[in-house]
């Protein structure tokens, strides 16, 4: 009785409904949950795009140059791995913690952590690491999407690409341990005890 | 009367000698020859190959991998040339032929060893700044204590303070950290002699205790280069051995680290090897 005589928009919000049926209200909360949700996942999926990685100066002048130059994105398959095929994680739980951490990203953005080359330049070695950290401790998860040792046939390689590959299934390695470098310049003074954790 | 003797004595002795280098020297139609293909190599010393940033087969090599396990892919080469050529490898220039075959011989009798290198010599160093030699060849062979030397080659002599390396001092010469090799260069000069030489702790171009001579001779456009050694003395040769060994060749004038240069391969003799000297 005293619940339902305070006034205020939580009260409002706890009050039991008496104008509309519980039928109305469920189709419209169904409805409004199906627009929420989808929107935002197209607004998480927009950030996915190229076109969205590349709407900044920092990655569109630098990283993103290096890239067309590698078989990642022309090659004779046609097949085009983008940004976010290899940044960012495809299922949802791993997607929205490395979205959150972008956030981050977003502040380097306002701040203007590598709004120069000469800025990008001094910090590619550590935007680097933790992208091979991150990799690393994923086992090199959004490679295997598309690559995998199963799927490899060695004898069809090059030898030196069939000794390595078959040295890195007995060590138990993965894909990121070697293919540092392939889609982007790799940075000047890379640790040694980076490479072998 | 009796000097008539003695000078047909002399003679005699002479043409004795003389016979004898003749029959020591292998009838090369017999000796079978495997092409081993050069290149330039660029800055990639030791410590560039060793290093897993700059060369992800290190892992291969600490793992027992030769340098030639992977990248001579039956009997062809699988590099990346064109890195080797570009700036970051090859800051000074690259020269217009990156590979070129070598026809390589061996034979061994009781006392040495034969080797004969066949190649034609590309133009277009990047660095001729040999005045005296328009070519040079020469022949590494380690011994058993090189640190990875039956894996790396002549790579173990190749480090990134020696000179000609970018920025190094340009009187340190190659050297290897433990071990030695045995060092034979012809030289294209008129009247330069054989190198008998070694890498230690430095290299020298004499001192040796191979007795090396060395022939060499250009008919066309192919040079033919023969090297003759003790098998005794230096790095220690003998039947039922096999040592790794490396060649390299400088061409037009090339001097210093701008050589072509052979992967590290094993020359069998009267054992296996990459390459079986053929006993005489």
């Amino acid at each position: 009785m005293a619940e339902s005589n305070k006034t205020g928009f939580w009260a409002m919000l706890r009050r039991p409904s008496a104008k509309y049926s519980l039928l109305t209200l469920l189709v419209v909360g169904f409805i409004s949950g199906i627009l929420f949700w989808g929107g935002f996942n197209t607004a998480m999926e927009a950030t996915n795009t190229l076109e969205f990685c590349i709407s900044c100066h920092e990655m569109r002048d630098t990283v993103y140059q290096e890239y067309k130059q590698t078989i990642h994105y022309s090659n004779r398959t046609g097949v085009r791995a983008i940004c976010s095929d290899c940044h960012v994680p495809k299922d949802w739980v791993h997607k929205m913690a490395r979205k959150i951490q972008a956030s981050q990203e977003v502040w380097g953005k306002i701040i203007g952590t590598i709004d120069t080359p000469e800025k990008f330049e001094a910090k590619r070695l550590e935007l680097a690491e933790h992208e091979w950290a991150r990799m690393k401790k994923a086992e090199s998860r959004e490679c295997r999407n598309c690559h995998s040792f199963e799927g490899m046939d060695t004898e069809r390689q090059k030898l030196r690409g069939k000794k390595m590959h078959d040295l890195a299934k007995k060590d138990n390695k993965t894909c990121i341990d070697c293919h540092k470098g392939i889609a982007h310049k790799k940075p000047k003074g890379m640790k040694e005890d980076d490479e072998d954790e | 009367m009796n000097k008539r003797i003695a000078s047909l004595a002399v003679m005699g002795a002479v043409l004795a000698m003389g016979s004898q280098v003749a029959t020591a020297a292998p009838d090369w139609s017999k000796v079978p020859k495997k092409e081993i293909n050069v290149f330039h190599p660029g800055v990639t010393p030791i410590e560039w190959a060793t290093k897993k940033a700059e060369h992800s087969g290190s892992a291969g090599l600490k793992k027992g991998e030769t340098c030639a396990g992977c990248h001579d892919e039956k009997g062809q080469l699988s590099l990346d040339f064109k890195r080797l050529a570009g700036k970051e490898l090859e800051p000074k220039g690259a020269p217009k032929t990156m590979t070129f075959p070598v026809g390589f011989q061996a034979a061994y009798d009781a006392n040495n060893l034969y080797v004969r290198l066949t190649f034609k010599a590309p133009s277009g160093a990047a660095d001729p700044s040999d005045k005296d030699n328009e070519v040079k060849a020469t022949m590494l062979i380690a011994n058993d204590k090189v640190p990875q030397g039956d894996q790396v080659g002549c790579w173990a002599t190749c480090h990134q303070d020696a000179r000609t390396m970018p920025g190094a001092d340009d009187k340190k010469t190659k050297y290897v950290k433990d071990g030695a090799y045995d060092l034979m260069q012809w030289r294209s000069a008129k009247g330069a002699k054989a190198a008998d030489g070694t890498v230690t702790d430095k290299r020298a171009m004499e001192g040796g205790k191979a007795g090396v001579t060395a022939d060499g001779s250009k008919a066309g456009d192919t040079y033919t280069v023969t090297f003759t050694r003790k098998l005794a003395g230096g790095v220690a040769l003998a039947e039922g051995k096999s040592v790794p060994f490396g060649i390299a060749i400088h061409a037009d004038h090339a001097s210093g680290r701008f050589h072509h240069i052979s992967f590290g391969y094993k020359l069998g003799i009267g054992a296996d090897g990459d390459v079986k000297a053929t006993k005489l």
